[in-house]
């Protein structure tokens, strides 16, 4: 298993960062990298329940993720499973998302914790070639 | 993400990987444009061409007297979303935050 931890600093003090964290009309607003859409989602990390979202990229492929909040505690942390669906909609292994807050002056320190992932995961330090590999697969796939 | 394994398995290997490259960049081809592209013997091909379509890589579809091959663009779809790692996603999505809320502050 690897765990993946990202450590931001925010301007914003804790209050504000955890609504743009739970709120639903805040998350649309940044949820998945650049280019992707979300099309279709219950995205609401404000209150304890069953969560999904399906992002879809430039050339429509759908990437669909879902889980439960498990912890919300304003304004320090909200917990979260998470698991991929594949082609065929079957859920994968499941993992688990934290994210902390803590004041830093006048705004706030953000630590993302992403436990329990698939060892595959570890391929970003040791497996560059496979991941060059893919990447001109996809590429050329396009 | 069960066929992944069996997946990469079969792109292991440097020439089936380039006969994918090659379906991918020129679409469908027969048998025997494949095999002129490799400077390998025919059975050696067809092996290769075997692994590939066991593996669910390739499909393969029969007109008149060839086989004609082509890339299952749902096993390009699978590699995919292995491929995106969790790390990318959580970055770019941060990146997206941190400008939402600069806009924000910059309402105010």
């Amino acid at each position: 298993m690897t765990d993946l931890t990202i450590t931001r600093s925010f301007p914003l003090p804790p209050e504000k960062v955890f609504d743009f964290v739970t709120r639903r009309e805040r998350l649309l607003d940044w949820w998945g990298p650049e280019g992707m859409t979300v099309r279709d989602e219950r995205l609401d990390f404000s209150a304890e329940g069953p969560w999904h979202s399906v992002i879809v990229n430039a050339d429509g492929r759908r990437f669909k993720v879902s889980g439960r909040v498990v912890e919300v505690s304003p304004p320090q942390a909200v917990e979260f499973t998470w698991g991929w669906h594949d082609e065929t909609d079957a859920r994968g292994p499941e993992s688990r998302v934290r994210i902390e807050l803590r004041p830093e002056g006048a705004g706030t320190r953000f630590v993302l914790r992403h436990t329990g992932l698939a060892d595959d995961e570890s391929r970003d330090n040791h497996e560059q070639g496979w991941t060059s590999s893919l990447a001109k697969l996809e590429r050329l796939a396009r | 993400m069960a066929t992944l394994p069996p997946l990469f398995a079969a792109l292991s290997d440097p020439t089936r990987f380039a006969i994918v490259e090659r379906l991918l960049s020129e679409g469908e081809l027969s048998a025997g444009e494949i095999h002129r592209g490799t400077g390998l013997s025919g059975p050696s091909v067809s092996r290769h061409l075997k692994v590939l379509s066991d593996a669910g890589v390739v499909r393969r579809r029969a007109e008149r007297q060839s086989r004609i091959y082509a890339v299952r663009p749902e096993a390009i779809e699978s590699v995919a979303a292995w491929a995106m790692s969790h790390r990318e996603f959580w970055e770019a999505s941060l990146d997206r935050l941190e400008r939402a809320m600069m806009r924000e502050m910059n309402r105010r």
